[in-house]
């Protein structure tokens, strides 16, 4: 069994990127920015030794969209890669290419909140029913259910 | 009115269909705790197959569709699809407090409120989960029900009901 990951080791490979943190025990955070990820994702799969993304957890800061990459490896630790994308302009490089597993993630982003990846292969619905208004976003904390519109589901005529 | 007298055939199939119910569980988004009821059904503790209750994989099969949680929009067209494949005469338990009335996903975006607006329900099973025991009680009722149906020729005679629901305790249960 390999020991946790030190913060120094990491704070080595990673300091180009951005600032790295640790967030708690066996927790350590990477902020750097949307230019930097795939190369701050590349050295973390590579040099720091995680083999395995847990998850991508989406925030909405309200002006901006936080995204955080979250890993693991065989020495037990989280590492977390966190950046900021603007509102206006939700666009971020896709990590399909780098991390397969990735791309179900962002599909799952892509629908609830409208992040757009670039390089996505298929970057289509995975989660709303399919007659969902395309240009609503119900996870965005200004989205409000508009009772106008039809929101799917259900046809005219059952029951 | 006066129903024509039913033949041999149609009364030998009245009574295997109210001997032996097969089921079809139908999750449309509920989170797993009423389909372990249902195994804790199937499982030799209450062992529903000895009252010849018969749970199937295909509703093409099956005489009564359990829904177990609450609809969402995704769902609303697939649950909609199995419930037209089943065939007459069929009935629906909408089972636990999602089946209800969305139970505490009430008012969400992706969640229709209510099961009848999607398929008509016969018996609603309350619970969060329903006991095992419970099930049962809903699976008879919808039983009783169809000897009802059987007697009235049809479920018209029930269409003044609709907007009342039927509760599994207003029935008798006969055969346990």
């Amino acid at each position: 069994m390999t020991s946790p990951l030190a913060l120094d080791f990491v704070m080595e490979k990673m300091k180009e990127y951005g600032t790295v943190e640790q967030v708690r025990q066996n927790r350590i955070r990477i902020t750097t920015t949307p230019g930097n990820v795939f190369n701050a994702i590349k050295d973390v799969l590579g040099p720091i030794g995680c083999d395995r993304l847990v998850t991508i957890s989406t925030v909405d800061n309200g002006t901006t969209f936080g995204l955080i990459y979250n890993f693991i490896g065989p020495h037990r630790t989280v590492v977390s890669v966190a950046i900021e994308i603007p509102r206006e302009n939700p666009e971020v490089m896709s990590m399909s290419g780098l991390l397969p597993p990735a791309g179900i993630y962002e599909r799952q982003i892509h629908d609830l909140f409208g992040i757009v990846f670039l390089g996505h292969p298929g970057l289509k619905r995975i989660i709303l029913n399919e007659d969902w208004p395309p240009d609503e976003f119900p996870l965005r904390k200004d989205w409000k259910k508009n009772p106008d519109t039809n929101y799917g589901g259900v046809k005219e005529g059952w029951s | 009115m006066a129903t024509p007298p039913e033949s041999f055939s149609q009364r030998l199939v009245n009574w295997a269909r109210v001997k032996s119910p097969w089921i079809t569980v139908f999750n449309s988004g509920a989170c797993n705790a009423c389909d372990i009821e249902i195994i804790a059904c199937l499982m030799p503790r209450f062992d529903i197959e000895r009252f010849g209750i018969l749970v199937k994989a295909s509703p093409r099969h099956a005489d009564i569709l359990i829904i177990t949680g609450h609809v969402t929009l995704k769902q609303a067209s697939r649950l909609r699809r199995v419930w037209e494949q089943i065939p007459e005469p069929k009935y629906v338990i909408a089972m636990g407090a999602c089946g209800a009335s969305a139970g505490a996903f009430h008012g969400l975006y992706h969640i229709m409120d209510r099961v009848e607006d999607v398929v008509p329900v016969d018996v609603y099973a309350a619970g969060c989960p329903p006991r095992p025991d419970e099930i049962m009680n809903a699976v008879i009722t919808c039983l009783n029900l169809l000897k009802e149906d059987l007697a009235h020729g049809g479920k018209e005679w029930r269409q003044h009901l609709s907007g009342t629901k039927i509760e599994p305790d207003e029935q008798k249960d006969e055969r346990i």
